[in-house]
């Protein structure tokens, strides 16, 4: 392929990619997709030579007043979009640019058109980074940068070549393998150029005009009052819905984790709402976290807390997940709420992802209220987590059947949990008959059910049996993803479970849902891993990066400076200790042995000076080097001379002789010639006449080369002077 | 003290390298402004993944430029004689000392008196350690002492956003003669006369023709007049003149004379040069006089090369002020005369001091008066 050709073929693979982009969003009509691709296509094939020629050809050669006519259809077009179709300026701007590269695909004549289809191709990509966030556009901006560079490097031939009408024009000439790898090796250094610059230019974005077109993933199960059953419609729903690292712990937690969203504490027999559904805002610490009180908060300095790394999609909800129990908060919103059963809300669901930190301290049953059988709770949980709908008898009948004996509550709750666990199918086809109680429906009747069904049940037994208890619904922590080290939590995790309350430790979880056996892992569980792990770096690393990541990354530069100085420092007090322990030595094995140590020293001087005197003469070996030192002498000297008149702006062509260069000197810098031309015969005559070099010469050359340096100095005197 | 440091700095580097910024260039960079300004306003990290990736190419262009204007070596050849009016081919070697990379989209330009003067040298491909000469006309229209001060090398690679170019000291100093003129026929004619008329023929070696002889034991078979001999039938040898006697002294008065500008100097020296080859042709020993120095007698394209640097160099001198100050070498020219030397003296302007004291030489040529 010549160089011609491959100009062509870079400028439609640019445009090409910048399409490519544009399609991926998703947001382009399959009529314009069609188009834009027959383009491309048609121009491409002709480009390489597959055919399409008389085709390209006869559009092109339509006359300049039809492409006229075209373009004007292009912008009435545009308006009509903006006033009645699209009725927005972003979509109507993509579809415009889209005809207005399809135009532009048939009409590329002059250096103009090419011009133009790189703005426009430009301009797709700046749409389709203002449509889309996902991972995609990585690979569509590195096949950018790479055709970009492809592009211009060739444009840029191209024109020269045609400003310069001399010779064969390199643009006729086939694309070598040399400038093929050039070429791409420029482009990586741009793409990593990129980076670097990426991620120092300062964020310092307002976001005064940001528009989201982000869909919101539709959650189930975190709204003020939800249905029986409503998880279970999300729990075949692969969607990921966010991703929680734990930056203190390295693999995946051991411990049992639930990711706590909303709870509830009012059952009325189908579905569960919430009577402490007011909010109220949580203060905000000067660090910019919010604290959460809870009666776990105690708990705090003992256990250390849990802290996690949270990206959430933008979800239709404002819950703030965390792990059980959240004890302070902090992410890069200005407010946060909680209701009264420790649910954390933002005021508004966000347009966006976005990452937050949680610090969560795990609940933990103290030893009292593990056997206390006779407990009295608080008039306010009593009145508010007893509460029971309507419902049989035989519910309570069950469950003081199932405690039996057991007195103590956390007893009674364990023996209900165990209950439900080993005595009940867990399913998510329960059929889609509404029930009229869905309660004794899943306990008495099917005996299958899913989340929501256990934990319902056995909030309503522990209630018959007097023990405050609340529904709480969330995520359970989903696959660890050992590429990422994060855990991917889908809305098929989504999860229901129980929080029991006890008057020494507060709510205390329990989960009498079954476990389900994960599916054992494939290929493409692994690959989707890694894919996802990739996502995850390109919405932190990437999508997310913000002026907080910036300082974080020079604080913990600064960090590691301090910690290199430290080291170095450790490092030279222990040699300078090691020093004055050898010296302590010394002293005393002088003071004990001194004769003999001198007698040592003499010898081991005589030795190393021995040594360097045999390196010095070549160590008996013959030297590499087969010039004599009187030549090496000469050739330094001559060294100096070029160095001085390299000073000068004189510098030595590599092609000239000494004697050619004597001469370029006499005529160029007239008041140097009578040092350079004696110290250039000096050189030639011991250089390559084998003449002796003697103590005179090097005299005389000393001599020279300082009258050379003067002349150099009164010459810049003489040029500032005048200057 | 530190900010004096980093001007110096700055001055320095500026000194070598200059850069500019081409039309597209102008558009690119309003584009990165553009993209900018839409990646602060929306904090979209995509939009300043763009930006990046514009600045970048801005960042690769300087660092791609200053690798193709690198290792460069630069060689200017110019002929050793160049006249005035004529034009004379100057050859620039650019040479590629980088032992891998090559150097693209090369412009080479003089620098004349602190400008660039584009001679139209375009490398667009210079391999790694390849080398290539370029040629191009100059035609200086002033006799005298010239400077090329430098050369400027530019490069627009690898985007065609910026022109940057390196300025390198490659001064080149060279007189340029006097523009040469035809000499009008009357003139030659003249000045041929007088050579006859003023030479006294002796035998000796030279290369004008003294006499056609027998050939005798002893001769030079390389004097051999073939033609002759076979016209003939026997061997003739060819004697030459001696060049000892034919021989003249060019004149040319530089001072002016009181109440006249020197308008008609450049054609007087113009018309010396052009008399002094001629002469050279001729095989005279020339002499030049031009106001107070003096070539003396030579022969040979060094000796005209003498005399035209001194015709090169010369300038009309200082108005006369007293009439006894005509140089010494003008008064003797009349003595050479009866000697049998030609003497001519070019006058660039009516001067009767220089007239009277010039009575009795070979010829006075009037400049004005010479079409």
């Amino acid at each position: 392929m010549t160089l011609d050709r491959a100009f062509h073929f870079s400028s439609l693979l640019l445009a090409a990619v910048a399409f490519t982009g544009l399609v991926l969003t998703g947001e382009i009509p399959a009529g314009l997709v069609m188009l834009g691709l027959a383009a491309l296509t048609v121009t491409i094939a002709r480009a390489i030579g597959w055919g399409g020629e008389r085709l390209v050809g006869r559009i092109a050669g339509l006359p300049a007043s039809a492409w006229t006519v075209l373009l004007v259809a292009v912008f009435v077009s545009f308006g009509i979009d903006l006033m009645l179709i699209s009725r927005d300026i972003l979509p109507a701007a993509v579809h415009f640019l889209i005809l207005l590269m399809v135009v532009k695909l048939f009409h590329l004549q002059h250096r103009k058109d090419f011009l133009q289809l790189y703005a426009i191709s430009l301009s797709e990509l700046l749409a389709a980074a203002a449509l889309t966030v996902d991972l995609w556009y990585a690979g569509v901006f590195i096949a950018y940068i790479f055709a970009a560079i492809w592009t211009l490097i060739l444009y840029h031939l191209r024109t020269e070549s045609e400003e310069v009408h001399t010779g064969p024009a390199p643009i006729a000439r086939p694309v070598t393998r040399q400038f093929f790898w050039t070429t791409n090796g420029i482009a990586v250094g741009s793409f990593c150029l990129t980076l670097v610059i990426f991620f120092l230019i300062p964020r310092i974005g307002a976001g005064f005009f940001q528009k989201s077109r982000t869909e919101l993933i539709r959650t189930s199960g975190f709204s003020e009052k939800v249905d029986l059953g409503v998880i279970g419609a999300v729990k075949l729903d692969p969607t990921v819905v966010m991703r929680i690292e734990f930056p203190d712990v390295r693999g995946p937690v051991t411990d049992a984790l639930y990711f706590r969203g909303a709870a509830y504490d009012t059952y009325d027999g189908r579905s569960w709402g919430n009577r402490s559904a007011t909010r109220r805002t949580l203060e905000r610490t000067a660090d910019g976290a919010f604290l959460v009180s809870t009666p776990q908060a105690a708990a705090a300095a003992e256990s250390g807390g849990l802290r996690q790394e949270i990206l959430i999609e933008a979800l239709d909800t404002t819950v703030l997940f965390g792990a059980s129990f959240v004890e302070s908060i902090k992410g890069g919103f200005q407010i946060v709420q909680v209701d009264g059963v420790g649910g954390l809300y933002l005021p508004y669901p966000t347009s966006a992802r976005f990452q937050y930190s949680v610090r969560s301290i795990p609940d933990r049953l103290r030893e009292p209220d593990r056997t206390a059988e006779s407990v009295s709770y608080p008039d306010l949980v009593t009145k508010r987590f007893l509460q029971l709908p309507d419902v049989s008898p035989r519910v309570g009948a069950l469950a003081r059947e199932v405690v039996g004996a057991a007195r103590a509550p956390y007893e009674r709750a364990l023996a209900v949990e165990r209950h439900l666990r080993q005595n009940y199918q867990y399913s998510l086809d329960v059929g889609t008959s509404v029930s009229a109680s869905p309660v004794e429906d899943f306990l008495f009747t099917r005996k299958t059910g899913y989340c929501e069904h256990y934990a319902t049940a056995m909030v309503v037994m522990l209630r018959t049996l007097g023990i405050p208890a609340r529904l709480v619904t969330g995520f359970l922590p989903g696959v660890w993803n050992d590429f990422g080290n994060y855990y991917s939590v889908r809305q098929q995790d989504a999860h229901a479970w129980v929080e029991v309350y006890f008057p020494g430790s507060g709510w205390v979880t329990f989960d009498p849902t079954p476990n389900v056996p994960a599916a054992a892992p494939s290929f493409f569980s692994r690959a989707g891993k890694v894919v996802d792990s990739i996502r995850l770096k390109w919405d932190r690393y990437v999508v997310q990066y913000s002026f907080r990541d910036q300082m974080a990354a020079a604080s913990s530069l600064r960090e590691g400076g301090e910690k290199v100085r430290t080291e170095v420092s450790g490092l030279l007090s222990a040699l300078t200790r090691g020093l004055a322990s050898v010296k302590a030595w010394l002293t005393e094995s002088a003071r004990a042995y001194g004769g003999f140590l001198l007698g040592c020293l003499a010898v081991g001087a005589l030795v190393v000076g021995a040594v360097l005197v045999w390196c010095r003469r070549g160590g008996g070996t013959q030297s590499a080097d087969p010039r004599t030192a009187r030549q090496v002498a000469a050739i330094h000297l001559y060294e100096r001379m070029l160095r001085i008149l390299e000073s000068q702006g004189l510098l030595k062509p590599p092609g000239a002789t000494p004697l050619e260069f004597a001469r370029q000197v006499a005529r160029e810098r007239g008041e140097a010639a009578p040092y350079v031309g004696p110290l250039t015969g000096l050189y030639c005559r011991v250089r390559f006449g084998q003449a002796p070099f003697s103590p005179d010469d090097d005299r005389q050359a000393q001599a020279l080369l300082a009258g050379l340096q003067a002349a150099r100095r009164s010459a810049q005197a003489g040029l500032s002077l005048t200057g | 003290m530190r900010l004096e440091r980093i001007r110096e700095f700055f001055r320095r580097f500026y000194r070598y390298r200059s850069l500019r910024v081409t039309t597209e260039g102008v558009r690119f960079l309003l584009l990165t402004l553009a993209i900018g300004m839409a990646a602060l306003n929306t904090g979209n990290n995509l939009l300043y993944l763009l930006l990046a990736m514009m600045l970048s190419l801005i960042v690769m262009s300087g660092i791609l430029s200053e690798q193709c204007l690198r290792h460069l070596v630069i060689r200017r050849v110019i002929p050793d004689n160049v006249f005035a009016n004529s034009p004379a081919t100057v050859t620039l070697t650019v040479a590629n000392r980088h032992p891998r990379l090559p150097s693209f989209s090369l412009r080479v330009l003089d620098i004349v008196d602190g400008k660039a003067v584009d001679r139209g040298i375009h490398i667009l491909h210079l391999p790694a350690g390849a080398s290539v000469s370029q040629s191009y006309p100059v035609l200086y229209t002033r006799r005298g002492r010239h400077r090329i001060e430098g050369v400027k090398i530019q490069t627009r690679f690898p985007f065609g956003l910026f022109i940057k170019a390196a300025n390198l000291f490659l001064s080149s100093d060279l007189v340029v003669y006097p523009a040469l003129r035809l000499l009008p026929e009357s003139l030659v004619h003249d000045l041929t006369v007088l050579g006859h008329d003023q030479a006294v023929s002796k035998r000796g070696p030279g290369s004008g023709l003294y006499n056609l002889r027998e050939y005798r034991h002893g001769d030079d078979s390389r004097t051999i007049h073939w033609k002759t001999t076979a016209r003939q039938s026997r061997l003739i040898v060819r004697e030459t003149e001696t060049e000892d006697l034919r021989q003249v002294t060019l004149a040319l008065p530089t001072a002016v004379p009181s109440g006249r500008a020197p308008e008609c100097f450049e054609q007087a020296v113009s018309l010396t040069a052009s008399l002094a080859v001629h002469f050279q042709r001729q095989g005279f020993a020339s002499r030049l006089l031009v106001g107070e120095q003096e070539v003396p007698h030579g022969t040979g394209e060094p000796h005209l090369h003498r005399m035209l640097h001194e015709l090169a160099l010369c300038e009309p001198g200082p108005v006369r002020q007293s009439e006894t100050a005509t140089p010494d070498g003008f008064r003797t020219l009349a003595d050479r005369t009866t000697h049998g030397e030609l003497t001519i003296v070019v006058l660039p302007w009516p001067d009767p001091v220089i007239e009277a004291a010039c009575r009795g030489v070979s010829r006075l040529v009037p400049a004005w008066e010479t079409p």
